[in-house]
């Protein structure tokens, strides 16, 4: 590779020789008929995910050959097996995202190809879905636009946000800084048991409570709005601002505070000038979650809203809730073939690297958080 | 002369100043239990409270609550009242008081005053600076009182004389029509004026400064903890509620009521009909139950557990005990992570797109536990791998220097300390899979009713058969109900429901009921668990 610069071939090449180094001393150190069944379970569990995925009948065969591979191992090896079984656990899991990449993105290429767009002259596939506004799987022209399920994901997210945040940061100030033992006792579990409770029994309450409540205060025509399908959001991404953004107050070292203590400021002047400041970063990383949480949200909002893919008029009409990204999907999986279908799976797409993108970012400043307060990283 | 030398170490007992605004508080906890009972309709806000309606005694207790706020803080700027201010409210609080009046100045000068949008957002800019200025450069205790009580005063005086009554309403002029109702907009302004003279009263009883800051902001947060503490209260007795007579329609207590059962061969008939979850629909039925739909959602959970705690707790193994942190863990990590955030109908598409070709081409029970085993795993990975790397590296140390080998401390010194952790991270995860109805909704679930016949039989459904794969479980195979999909069903099926049920509305709420029963206490036994550990640990 001529782009690569000398030292970075050297550390590559070094980092790739200590590699090998160590993988031959494993082989040295190990029994060869240990090495033949490491090898036999490995093969045969590629070999049975491959059969899966090409939907073969004989996917059985490699599999029960690693069932029992596996069974002659612990008892003869138990240490290599140990070892090569953990290291297969821990590959699935990277394997399990990289499925989901492949599957929802492949589902969703015919419907990126049929809504094209030409720009100067450039044809960009999936371009209408995002510049024009109209989705119509019945009428011609058939048009499956993201755009009124975006402003609402967007409209619902705000809203839950503004619910959520201060909120949860409240309740997690309260928890890890002023609580008394036995409050905090109860006040813990009852944060866990909210995050506990099913998103549909939210959005039943909403639905049958809330969506008629609001009609009749705001003298709307039919049921659900963006306004309360956010709040219920809200709620249901408390839990996740509160106890992410304990942790990340707890983390402050507590010579910080006593040092600030000493000095004689109350303790709220501690939390305001000591505690808040230094774990910034972990608080705002709590707050991107639970709006990560807010943007997957399905069930309360599709029993709530009202299911008509169409902007509010005007746009910040927040009395009107029409229909977000998730209760697209939930509600119209159903009777979707073709198109229509391989739409839905592009508003997974959107949800999915959305969400993915505020995971990482999260994980980002509460990496750097814990390098700046000094912990391990 | 002794007495001379010798100075005040209490501020002052309590005296007249200090009882008017403790009463300010308690005023303000009045108006705010007042105002939340009006929006939720338990006080109607015109009908009439104790001889006047029930608007113009919010109103005049509001002006009575800002005037008290005011005249603290004139008396304490006057010298009237010791205090201890600072120099000034701070940016926080004259943010918070800008919001207000732009809000109320807005309104006045696009509404009363008719000037249009733009003359309101003028109005408003012009009002929020007014309020930003006199917070942030006042001393404290007229910053934090002045336009707190005026702002209360006004808003008292407007709903008490009548100019916003009990038939105001403000109709926004949008395509989608919607309007501001007096039932909504008087209320609700009623709890923020609270909030905001209860903290600022609060503060006033802590003499401002240092210690009214603490005093007020405290007031906030306790109230803030008090309200999502009973939020969940009466979220769970309101189901609970509307959940039991349709729980309790047709139950029987009596010897040889029940259905028969048998466990081990020995069969009896048990002494206790409940037929809502005993019954699955039929035609025959004298009372529809759910009982496919509970027994749905045993299973998923059983698969989903079996699927994802051997992987999780493997992957957490690999990487706690054998990985070296590198490149590698912090990938893992990430990708766990991702995983653990990705919304709950995407992985319901994934089940869709994946599984559901590779089982038969059609919804399943099968598809459905796995789909909710993807989802469980990287809980179990996250909270395996915190429980692992909080046992201490002396364990292992003591463990290795005995010259046992790694496998073996993982085994019988990592896995059994790490055990607590590892059980009540998994118990609260099953706590919310089984909730879940997005994942589930596109892989596994059928029709909105499920006859008690299609009760799923998993262990009785294993067959061999001549051709590959062999071994055939057709029970696994098919579409069954959960009872999150269930109560979904329920509510998106709305009149068509009335042929099936007696009373449909009893029926989806004691469905409600059971789901949350069901959830609740897979986190009651995961918390308890934890206590359980946690103290069994002190002990030791």
């Amino acid at each position: 590779m001529p782009t690569v610069t000398d030292g970075e071939r050297t550390g590559l090449q070094t980092r790739a020789r200590r590699q090998a180094e160590r993988f031959r001393d494993f082989v040295d150190d190990t029994s060869p008929e240990a090495l033949v069944t490491m090898t036999v379970i490995a093969v045969s569990l590629l070999a049975a995910f491959v059969g899966f995925l090409l939907v073969s009948s004989l996917t059985v065969v490699p599999f029960a050959v690693f069932l029992l591979a596996s069974g002659y191992g612990w008892f003869r090896h138990q240490e290599e097996t140990a070892l090569i079984l953990t290291l297969t656990t821990t590959v699935s899991t990277l394997l399990i995202l990289g499925l989901i990449i492949v599957f929802i993105f492949r589902e969703s290429i015919p419907v990126v190809q049929y809504e094209s767009a030409t720009v100067f002259g450039v044809s960009v596939p999936g371009l209408r879905m995002f510049v024009e506004t109209r989705w119509d799987a019945v009428a011609s022209p058939v048009r499956y636009s993201m755009v009124p399920m975006i402003h609402g994901t967007v409209m619902v997210t705000v809203i839950a946000t503004a619910v959520a945040a201060p909120l949860g940061v409240s309740a997690a100030l309260f928890l890890s800084e002023i609580a008394p033992d036995v409050v905090r006792e109860v006040v813990k579990p009852g944060v866990e048991i909210l995050a506990g409770i099913p998103s549909i029994v939210y959005g039943f309450i909403g639905f049958t409570v809330l969506s008629p409540w609001a009609s009749d205060q705001f003298d709307l025509s039919g049921q659900g709005t963006y306004l309360f399908v956010g709040v219920v959001v809200g709620l249901m991404a408390l839990p996740t601002v509160v106890s992410v953004a304990e942790d990340a107050l707890s983390s402050v070292p507590e010579s910080m505070k006593s040092g600030s203590l000493a000095v004689g400021t109350t303790d709220w002047q501690t939390m305001t000038s000591i505690t808040l400041p230094a774990a910034f970063s972990g608080v705002s990383a709590a707050v991107l979650l639970g709006v990560g949480r807010a943007i997957g949200e399905t069930m309360a909002a599709t029993v709530m809203l009202r299911g008509v893919p169409r902007l509010t008029e005007p746009l910040m009409n927040v009395f009107y809730g029409q229909e977000t990204l998730t209760s697209l999907i939930a509600r119209n999986y159903g009777e979707a073939d073709g198109l229509q279908l391989d739409a839905l799976f592009v508003a997974g797409v959107i949800l999915f690297v959305t969400v993915l993108g505020i995971s990482i970012g999260a994980q980002y400043i509460e990496w750097r958080m814990r390098r700046k307060l000094g912990g391990e990283v | 002369m002794a007495s001379s030398t010798r100075s005040q170490l209490v501020e002052s007992d309590t005296s007249a100043t200090d009882a008017v605004a403790a009463g300010a508080v308690g005023l303000s906890a009045i108006l705010f239990a007042l105002s939340l009972a009006a929006l939720f309709e338990a006080v109607t806000i015109s009908q009439p409270v104790a001889g006047v309606s029930a608007v113009t005694l919010l109103g005049g207790l509001l002006a009575v609550l800002g005037t008290a706020v005011v005249a603290f803080g004139v008396g304490s700027w006057l010298g009237y009242v010791e205090t201890t201010p600072s120099s000034s409210a701070g940016l926080v609080a004259a943010s918070v008081a800008a919001i207000a009046w732009f809000t109320v100045a807005g309104g006045v000068a696009s509404q009363t005053l008719g000037l249009g949008t733009a003359g309101g957002i003028v109005g408003g800019l012009l009002g929020g600076a007014v309020a930003f200025a006199a917070t942030a450069l006042t001393r404290e205790d007229l910053g934090s009182t002045v336009p707190v009580g005026a702002l209360c005063l006004l808003t008292g005086l407007v709903f008490a004389t009548g100019v916003i009554g009990p038939e105001w309403i403000w109709g926004l002029g949008w395509e989608q029509t919607a309007s501001l109702t007096a039932e909504f907009v008087i209320p609700v302004a009623t709890l923020f004026a609270t909030l905001f003279a209860g903290w600022a009263a609060a503060k006033a009883y802590g003499g401002f400064g240092a210690r009214g800051r603490r005093l007020g902001a405290y007031t906030l947060i306790y109230l803030n903890a008090i309200s999502i503490v009973a939020f969940l209260f009466i979220l769970v007795a309101f189901v609970v509620v509307q959940g039991l007579p349709g729980l309790f329609t047709g139950v029987q207590v009596g010897a040889g009521v029940g259905p028969q059962t048998t466990i081990f061969g020995v069969s009896f008939t048990l002494p206790l009909s409940v037929p809502f979850v005993m019954n699955g629909v039929a035609l025959l039925n004298d009372y529809q139950g759910v009982l496919p739909a509970i027994i749905g959602t045993i299973w998923l959970v059983i698969g989903a557990v079996l699927f994802a705690v051997p992987l999780g707790v493997g992957a957490a193994i690999f990487l706690t005990e054998y990985a070296e942190r590198g490149r590698f863990t912090q990938v893992v990590e990430i990708a766990t992570n991702g995983l653990w955030s990705t919304p709950s109908i995407v992985f319901g598409l994934f089940g869709f797109a994946f599984l559901v070709p590779r089982f038969g081409n059609r919804k399943s029970l099968l598809a459905g536990m796995l789909t909710l085993g993807f989802m469980l795993l990287p809980l179990v990975v996250i909270t395996s791998r915190e429980a692992m790397v909080a046992v201490p590296d002396k364990y292992r140390d003591a463990s290795v220097a005995l010259g046992v080998s790694r496998w073996e401390t993982i085994k019988s010194v990592v896995l059994p300390a790490a055990l607590p952790g590892v059980v009540t991270g998994v118990i609260l995860g099953v706590g919310r899979i089984a909730g879940e109805t997005a994942p589930i909704l596109l892989t596994m679930a059928g029709g909105t009713f499920v006859p008690g016949s299609q009760t799923v039989d998993v262990i009785g459904g294993f067959e061999f058969t001549a051709a590959p794969p062999f071994v055939a479980n057709p029970e696994l195979l098919q579409a069954t109900s959960a009872l999150p999909y269930q109560l979904f069903a329920l509510i998106t099926a709305g009149v068509g429901l009335g042929d099936n049920v007696a009373s449909p509305e009893q029926f989806r709420w004691a469905t409600a009921l059971i789901l949350l029963i069901v959830v609740l206490s897979f986190y009651a036994i995961g918390i308890a668990t934890r206590y359980y550990f946690r103290n069994k640990l002190r002990h030791d």
